[in-house]
């Protein structure tokens, strides 16, 4: 019994030292991704490679995600916009759920599970493999070398993603409204633009922008801290995709609600 | 007076209440093959990761060329560019083919020169041209060490590091690798630090061999001497015997 009471306090400050350790580590990584970014050499080759990888490839991902979004959407919208006898604002509402939240977060969280994946289990592997050492050995800054290209290609190609999603989505929308919910073509194209301003796509490709840092940073970091071989590089990736989409979802909240809120 | 191309001096790492390298010294004379040999576990690859300032030591003084190392000198001195390693499972990266693996570290130079550049280096080490263009994971074991040996021979490094050179390799093609690592340090005129369990390696490479035991240095001699070393704990380690004074703790 004794043990036990010993044992609570034990484990509060040991969680609590972990957690600042853990707060350090991330800063200290972050200012030498900030350092290197500003600061020459930066890699063109490999970070024209990896938005290849980032963006180009994870355009099927996205795409498919983002019809299926709208088209459910309109669905469900219109079931409840019935209810009040309202199925009009199907379009409207489908253009700015799109625009505005579904669109970045979707193509975050399915970034999160393709790229802050892969990219943790690379340079995890490689760190198992001492490929990390090398580059320090090569006179080469792994950071600058692994880290700044891929954080960079993700925040570029994410926004990019985002607007081909929010197209995709609003014509999933606008494919299941007209085909199976009885809508006007016409009117249809005619609501979605009147409802969308400038101000809900630019302020959903400023959070992309947002994820895809979150996301590179995320399966950066697990991968260049994996400990443990080959089980550290399956732990790392899961910690990666975990984080990654915590993070999204949080920091999606805490934009909408301080700066796209009005 | 000789002259010292590295010195290590009072070196201490622990990891936690492990302690690794317990006052560990160490002079490396230029020109000469250093092989440091010992049991799994005795701090070779952490003494090794120090000198390369992968891992920062708690305590001591490593200095290279009577300058002492530390993340800033190691800049300002182009550390990096006049060392060259080689890593026990070779290190090649995965992305790139060999000849890019080989000039990795050759900055400012066109694309043709830096194929010529790998393509001397990968005959000094038994290759031809036609694995230029492969990438590592089409190589066998044994040419992966090889290519990794003509990446650290790449820059003609002044300070040759072998880690485990031959580990996992078979005895003709370690014997192979054992050979290149002399012709290389002849070619060269590199100094050469080696870390390794395999006695046939070691004295086969070895100007002057020293025995790493819980952390520290127990024995200094040239290869020759090491049969006839009079100490209980390298004649238990040269003929491999369970019974001796070196206890291998199983539940580690």
């Amino acid at each position: 019994m004794i043990n036990y009471i010993y044992n609570i306090p034990h484990a509060i400050g040991s969680n609590v030292l972990n957690l600042f350790a853990h707060i350090g580590k991330i800063s200290i990584f972050f200012y030498e991704i900030i350092f290197c970014t500003f600061t020459l050499p930066l890699y063109f080759k490999t970070f024209f490679n990896q938005i290849i990888k980032i963006g180009y490839n994870s355009l099927p991902v996205i795409g498919l995600t983002a019809f299926f979004t709208g088209s459910v959407l309109a669905l469900q919208i219109y079931v409840g916009g019935s209810r009040f006898n309202a199925e009009s604002i199907v379009a409207s509402i489908v253009a700015l759920g799109i625009t505005r939240e579904l669109g970045p977060v979707i193509a975050g969280l399915m970034l999160a599970g393709r790229v802050s994946a892969s990219i943790s289990a690379e340079i995890a592997t490689m760190k198992v493999t001492e490929q990390l050492d090398a580059l320090t050995t090569l006179s080469t800054n792994p950071i600058r070398y692994l880290v700044v290209p891929r954080v960079l290609a993700a925040m570029l190609t994410l926004p990019i993603l985002v607007l081909i999603a929010d197209i995709i989505g609003i014509m999933g929308g606008f494919v299941v409204a007209t085909q199976s919910l009885g809508f006007i073509e016409q009117s249809y194209i005619k609501n979605t633009f009147d409802i969308i301003q400038l101000n809900d796509v630019i302020s959903g490709l400023i959070k992309a922008a947002v994820f895809g840092f979150i996301v590179a940073f995320m399966g950066c970091y697990h991968g260049y801290n994996s400990t443990g071989g080959a089980q550290g590089v399956g732990r790392s990736t899961t910690k990666a995709v975990v984080s990654a989409s915590i993070l999204i979802l949080a920091s999606n909240y805490i934009l909408t609600s301080l700066v796209f809120n009005s | 007076m000789t002259d010292l191309i590295l010195k290590i001096e009072k070196l201490h790492k622990s990891f936690g209440e492990k302690v690794i390298l317990n006052d560990f010294n160490i002079n490396i004379t230029r020109n000469t093959s250093q092989v440091i040999i010992g049991g799994s576990g005795t701090g070779k690859s952490v003494l090794l990761k120090c000198i390369l300032g992968l891992i920062e030591p708690d305590q001591g003084i490593i200095s290279y060329n009577n300058t002492p190392l530390n993340r800033d000198t190691r800049k300002e001195i182009n550390f990096y560019d006049e060392i060259g390693m080689l890593f026990q499972g070779a290190a090649l990266f995965d992305s790139l083919t060999v000849w890019e693996n080989i000039t990795f570290a050759i900055k400012s130079k066109r694309k043709n020169d830096l194929r010529e550049i790998a393509l001397d280096k990968i005959h000094k080490v038994g290759l031809d041209s036609t694995v230029l263009d492969l990438y590592p994971s089409e190589l066998s074991g044994g040419m992966q060490k090889r290519v990794a040996l003509a990446r650290a021979i790449a820059k003609d490094p002044q300070l040759l590091f072998f880690d485990e050179p031959t580990t996992g390799l078979d005895p003709i093609m370690a014997d192979v690798i054992n050979n290149l690592i002399n012709e290389i340090i002849d070619q060269v005129g590199a100094t050469a630090i080696t870390i390794t369990h395999d006695m046939e390696s070691a004295k086969k490479i070895a100007d002057k061999i020293s025995m790493l035991y819980k952390g520290n240095i127990i024995w200094s001699g040239d290869p020759g001497e090491i049969e006839c070393s009079n100490n209980p704990y390298v004649d238990q380690f040269i003929n491999g015997r369970s019974e001796g004074p070196i206890k291998i703790n199983i539940k580690d």
